[in-house]
């Protein structure tokens, strides 16, 4: 069972407390009418699925109750950030 | 009959004896006795029969390395636990022990014949041999190969024991408690944080309880732990595996070792321990040799002989050969002789041999081999003898004796390591893999790191033979009766990576786990493919260590507390009333509630009836419910919903249709709005936590600028629906502040007042096309007003109903359950409910892909209605449809039916199903292919009963 | 060679027989009970000043802080646990969301130096660090609880009512395995 620090609860609690919420940073567009058929695919289902980094959003459901999003690399399953929702996307590791 | 008991020496308690049964037969041995120990001080050698070969074999190892001896402990019914290994388990008063995979005896198996035939089995042969004709598989092959390969029995009758289960914290958590585990223990308390430290056995100590030397060390050690308020030490528990972020899970076993009257309490308790840092101090396991007729009984490790007589006091047998390859057989050996076990040779394979140890040997008599390795094994049942030669090949020597010591070099035991993904690095002059890089909190110690004083040897268990390795009898893995000659074949027949050639021979698979086996597999792959050990890849180890019962992976979640069960307010009522139940998602909810002997159908018709003709009254509890407040209350509600949500007034209702983004149904309600800034939703029963969750998801993290919060209130509010032409006059003397004239409080109105004096929201919706009421309290009141209603409605003949006639009434007005008649790619329109989509609405959530070309192409699947040619004939949910009944099989299916009812009401059967270009296909007949026959039924309009709706307006 | 005819429990039909107990049950040093007639809601608010100017009271800041029968459970939400007869404002119009809850939960306690025990048989959180006054939401097993400790070996734990009779008998099923 996996640790992870909640940055608003600024503590890690156990993974049983969330619930993972698929990619992160793939903003839902202000007027999807405005998207092509292909936008619109590429918004609701295509996703970068890497192996290594990364950005993933989370739920801290049975806790503070809050969405967040963090970096987690994909083969080693080890947490390199975690913030919080509407922060920007941390791009390289320790920036 | 060749082990005995020695005259002193061991840990076990030679005032106390023990009685035991093993295969039938009375037996005894001292407390603190293994069963393995207590076998050969009464010179037992034989202990099981081989997986596939049924070959006699007798003991490998001292420790859960043993792959071998498996046997069934009984303790009684429901209490019977297959593949023990033998020398694992503590004997007590009583133990009954069977050998296993034997028939009838051990000595005398007549599947044995197998062994005879072993070259028509060799790698791979279930694969080649059992192909065709395929019927045959499941009736001839599977059960003849299940009766004759295979492990222990599995219980059959349920298992009466209780298991504990606990979470727990530590600082430091040490796997292992021999010398270098206890060391870290010690270090790591005396800093203060807490310390737990876990080890397999019956006692801490590991290697030291095979060395007296260090006894007094272990005692003064031992006491020094147990007096620190910081240190737990946990004995006979096994750490299964490590998880991430050091989760180590471990097995304590409580009472198994103790006789039946003794055994109070739970038998196992599971530790979830999440630890700092992680101390693997798990020791290493001696390596066998692979030779000619290296599974005879009485073959086995140099270290298992060695802990056998100086922990336990049993010398193996009269007369011992060891076969060594490696520095630390001969400091057993020179052990064993201390202690008065007659080593009559010593054989290494090696020319250079340290000078010290082979004038050790001299001196206490021991003739010794340089350069020699055993060739072969006399004896079947017990070893009688070997055979020896110069480097394998020479001229044969015959050497007398009843036991082999094999000395093939040490594998660190980094099972836990590599769960944690921690890599591992071939050494060299060790022939083993040691840990090498972790990205937890982890670290080995001792011998498990590979840090060992054993001494030195040679890596590469594969001794040299004057057969060539395809003629050959020698065993690599003893529980999976894989030979290093299957390996050979295995590569030749072109497998190359040792994971394919793992699966192929079964080579460290099963319970063992590759324990004695992975390493000498890995080196003989190595050698027939001419490529270097780390260029053959590496299996991986998995949890459990070792076997592991179902029993502690559940704790307490057993039986009645297996997993919550939901139940509401008045569930005790309709048990009362004799109520039969369903459940849904944890709910348990009452289905109907049988008069006298009627059964589902009469039940189910009549309380249809009662609701159609008077007044019915049900539990809806269950319904999930959110408030939603805030100013932009309705703001949200109108981005979530596909209907229009700012125009509702305070005092409405509205029937909520929910999407995801791809366009598809996943949830529906009806929806209040009590004030401007105040809406209470309702979910369906199974999405209530979903449906939350989704809206918290848009709520933070696309529009979080507006100012709305949802709180789950399913369990705030009891729910009862009365429905019926009388539901009025029902409620209407319990009410007060509510005005229920048809005027004041018409369909889809909701009212706050009170009832039989509770605070109420009372709406006014139907689900079952009659007039209805749906009572809200607050769920401590539930259960009384519901009492309170239900005397009322015996004024008036009210029944009440459960979930199949709620089923029934819906159906009949073509009211949708999401998950029955959806099925997550159904859009709004393909259900009917294009009138539930706001045209003029920007946005909403899944809107942009009600647009999207396949969800606007023709030929979609609709929902339509189904009437049977046949009135009396009621179709089965799920069944396919198809057009034309004559087709040749394969046919093509063009829908399957969602929801069949026989209707009370109508006197016949209906139902509703998805059809493609269902509602072009009004008035045509299809045929639903049924066992035996074939069902016709008309399409008509999902709508069967008071279509223009006149009943909900009484 | 497993003979046929294993038995299969049926499990939700024994559940079905589990009972929530009114009176206290005492057992290995521990004492579990329930708790009094309580009032609940649930109190959501970007500001907290804005939350506190409707209550008239102030609201803990701290994740995990109580302050006079309110807990912080998340950074815009406050959870009430207070004596019978409370009527909380509900700040109608204003950015504040008031909810009452008070059926929605019952209060378990659990008392005595074994308590810590019995809560941590289930409960993956590092409860020893969780400091007196302090509150969580976390998991029993699999089922939802609020966690408040209210004194070195007094528990209280809050749990929707449908999970009660499920919860209070695994404590009863640890406190039993503790003895």
């Amino acid at each position: 069972m996996l640790l992870i620090h909640c940055p608003y609860c600024e503590e890690a609690r156990p993974e049983v407390e969330f619930v993972y919420g698929g990619e992160a940073h793939i903003a839902r567009p202000l007027d999807p009418s405005t998207y092509s058929d292909e936008q619109w695919e590429e918004f609701l289902y295509i996703r970068s699925n890497p192996r290594g980094r990364h950005h993933e959003r989370w739920r801290h459901s049975h806790g503070c109750g809050r969405f967040f999003n963090a970096v987690r690399d994909t083969v080693t399953d080890v947490f390199e950030t975690t913030y919080k929702a509407g922060e920007a996307k941390v791009k390289e590791l320790g920036k | 009959m060749s082990g005995f008991r020695l005259a002193d020496g061991g840990r076990v308690d030679r005032r106390t004896k023990r009685n035991f049964s093993f295969d039938g037969k009375a037996q005894w041995g001292y407390a603190g006795d293994s069963l393995a120990s207590a076998l050969l001080a009464q010179g037992q050698m034989l202990f099981g029969r081989s997986f596939k070969y049924h070959r006699p074999r007798g003991i490998l190892g001292a420790g859960v390395e043993e792959p071998n001896a498996l046997v069934t402990v009984d303790r009684g019914p429901g209490r019977m636990t297959p593949n023990l290994r033998a020398p694992s388990v503590p004997i007590y008063d009583g133990l009954v022990a069977t050998s296993q995979n034997r028939f009838p005896t051990l000595k005398t198996d007549l599947i044995a014949v197998n062994n005879m035939l072993s070259a028509f089995f060799p790698a791979g042969f279930y694969n080649k041999t059992f192909m065709w004709p395929r019927a045959a598989w499941e009736k001839v092959y599977e059960p003849i190969i299940r009766r004759l390969a295979g492990l222990g029995d599995s219980p059959t009758t349920r298992d009466p024991d209780h298991y504990d289960a606990t979470y727990a914290h530590c600082e430091t958590l040490v796997v292992g408690a021999g010398p270098a585990g206890i060391a870290a223990a010690l270090e790591a308390a005396a800093n203060g944080g807490r310390v737990i430290l876990i080890d397999e056995q019956e006692e801490i100590g590991g290697g030291a309880l095979a060395d007296p030397a260090q006894w007094a060390w272990l005692a003064e050690a031992s006491a020094k732990l147990s007096a620190m308020d910081n240190v737990t030490v946990l004995v006979r528990t096994t750490a299964i595996g490590h998880y991430h972020q050091n989760f180590v899970v471990a097995a304590e076993r409580l009472s198994d070792h103790l006789s039946l009257a003794d055994a109070e309490g739970p038998r196992e308790k599971l530790w979830r321990i999440r630890a700092g840092e992680v101390v693997l101090a798990m020791g290493a396991i001696e390596r066998p040799l692979v030779f000619e007729g290296n599974d005879v009984p009485g073959v086995m490790l140099a270290s298992a002989a060695r802990t056998f007589a100086l922990r336990y006091g049993v010398a193996v047998g009269r007369k011992l050969v060891v076969m060594a390859v490696h520095d630390s057989g001969w400091r057993d050996a020179l052990a064993l002789h201390k202690v008065g076990v007659n080593i009559a040779a010593i054989v290494d394979l090696r020319r250079e041999i340290a000078p010290e140890l082979v004038e050790a040997a001299r001196n206490a008599g021991i003739a010794c081999y340089p350069g020699y390795a055993v060739t072969s094994v006399t004896g079947s049942l017990a070893v009688k003898g070997v055979t020896i030669a110069l480097a394998g090949v020479g001229k044969g020597e015959k050497l007398e004796c009843d036991a082999v010591l094999m000395a093939g070099g040490w594998t660190p035991t980094v099972h836990l390591w590599s769960h944690a993904k921690g890599t591992l690095r071939w050494d060299e002059s060790l022939g083993a893999y040691v840990p090498d890089k972790t990205h937890e909190n982890l670290r080995c110690v001792g011998a498990c790191a590979g840090a060992w004083d054993f001494g030195s040897g040679l890596a590469g268990g594969l001794l040299p033979a004057p057969k060539p390795l395809h003629e050959s009898k020698a065993f690599v893995d003893f529980q999976n009766d894989v030979k290093a000659r299957d390996i050979g074949l295995a590569v030749q027949e072109g497998f190359r990576s040792i994971e394919h050639i793992k699966r192929y021979t079964t080579n460290g698979m099963a319970t063992d786990q590759g324990k004695t086996s992975n390493l000498n597999g890995l080196q003989i792959a190595s050698g027939v493919l001419h490529r270097p050990v780390t260029e053959i890849g590496l299996t991986t180890f998995r949890p459990p260590y070792t076997p592991q019962s179902f029993g502690a992976m559940l704790g307490h979640h057993k039986e009645a507390l297996f997993q919550p069960l939901r139940k509401s307010v008045i569930d005790d009522w309709a048990a009362d009333q004799g109520a039969v139940y369903e459940n849904v998602a944890q709910w348990r909810r009452a289905r109907y509630f049988p008069q006298g002997s009627e059964d589902m159908d009469a039940a189910v018709a009549r309380e249809c009836r009662t609701v159609r003709s008077s007044v019915g009254i049900f539990d809806a509890s269950t319904l999930g419910k959110i408030e939603v407040v805030g100013p932009d209350a309705a703001e949200f509600l109108n981005r979530m919903y596909t209907n229009p949500w700012k125009s509702l007034e305070p005092g409405r209702c509205r029937y909520g249709l929910l999407l995801g983004e791809h366009g598809f149904i996943i949830d529906d309600g009806v929806s209040a709005r009590l004030a401007p800034d105040r809406f209470h939703l309702t979910t369906t029963t199974g999405g209530a936590a979903r449906v939350l969750n989704m809206m918290e998801d848009y709520l933070q993290t696309e529009w979080s600028d507006l100012d709305v919060w949802l709180t789950s209130t399913t369990e705030q509010w009891a729910v009862i629906a009365v429905q019926g032409p009388k539901a009025r006059e029902v409620i209407a003397p319990l009410v007060e502040g509510i005005d229920l004239s048809g005027q004041a409080f018409p369909h889809r109105a909701v009212r706050e007042g009170q009832i039989w004096g509770v605070e109420t929201r009372l709406f006014r919706v139907s689900f079952t096309g009659e007039l209805g009421f749906e009572v809200n309290v607050p769920a401590q009141h539930g259960r009384m007003v519901w009492e309170a209603i239900w005397a009322e409605g015996q004024k008036h003949g009210a029944a009440a109903y459960g979930t199949e006639t709620m089923h029934v009434l819906r159906a009949e007005k073509g009211f949708i359950i999401v998950g029955q008649d959806t099925d997550g790619t159904v859009t709004p329109d393909d259900a009917g409910l294009g009138w539930a989509v706001g045209k003029k609405k920007p946005d909403f959530v899944g809107k942009r892909s009600l647009s999207r070309p396949d969800i606007v192409a023709a030929g979609r699947k609709q929902l339509v209605g189904l009437l049977t040619h046949d009135p009396q004939a009621v179709l089965e949910e799920g069944a396919q449809i198809v057009a034309d009944p004559n087709q040749p099989v394969p046919m093509t299916m063009i829908g399957h039916v969602t929801s069949s009812y026989h209707s009370a009401t109508l006197g016949r059967s209906i139902a509703m199903a998805l059809v493609a270009g269902g509602r072009d296909r009004m008035g045509e007949t299809l045929h639903i292919p049924m066992p035996g026959s074939t069902i016709s039924a008309k399409v008509v309009m999902p709508m069967f009963y008071d279509a223009e709706g006149s009943r909900l307006n009484g | 060679m497993a003979e046929t005819g294993v038995e299969i429990a049926e499990i939700a039909v024994s559940a079905a027989e589990l009972k929530l107990g009114t009176e206290p049950v005492e057992c290995a040093g521990v004492r579990l009970s329930r708790a009094e007639g309580k009032v609940r809601y649930s109190l959501r608010a970007r500001d907290p000043a804005v939350l506190e100017g409707v209550l008239g009271r102030q609201v803990p800041k701290k994740i995990g802080d109580t302050d006079a029968g309110i807990a912080c459970l998340g950074p815009d939400e406050w959870y009430v646990v207070l004596p019978d007869n409370f009527d909380l404002p509900r700040g109608e119009g204003l950015p504040v969301s008031v909810v009452d809850v008070s059926s929605r939960a019952l209060g378990l306690v659990l008392e005595g130096p074994g308590a810590l025990t019995v809560l941590s048989s289930g409960c993956p959180l590092d409860l020893a660090k969780l400091g007196v006054g302090r509150a969580t939401r976390t998991v029993f097993e699999t089922v939802e609880v609020v966690i408040w400790r209210q004194a070195e070996d007094r528990w209280h734990v809050e749990v929707w009512r449908s999970f009660a009779t499920w919860l209070w008998n695994a404590f009863i099923a640890a406190m039993h395995a503790a003895k």
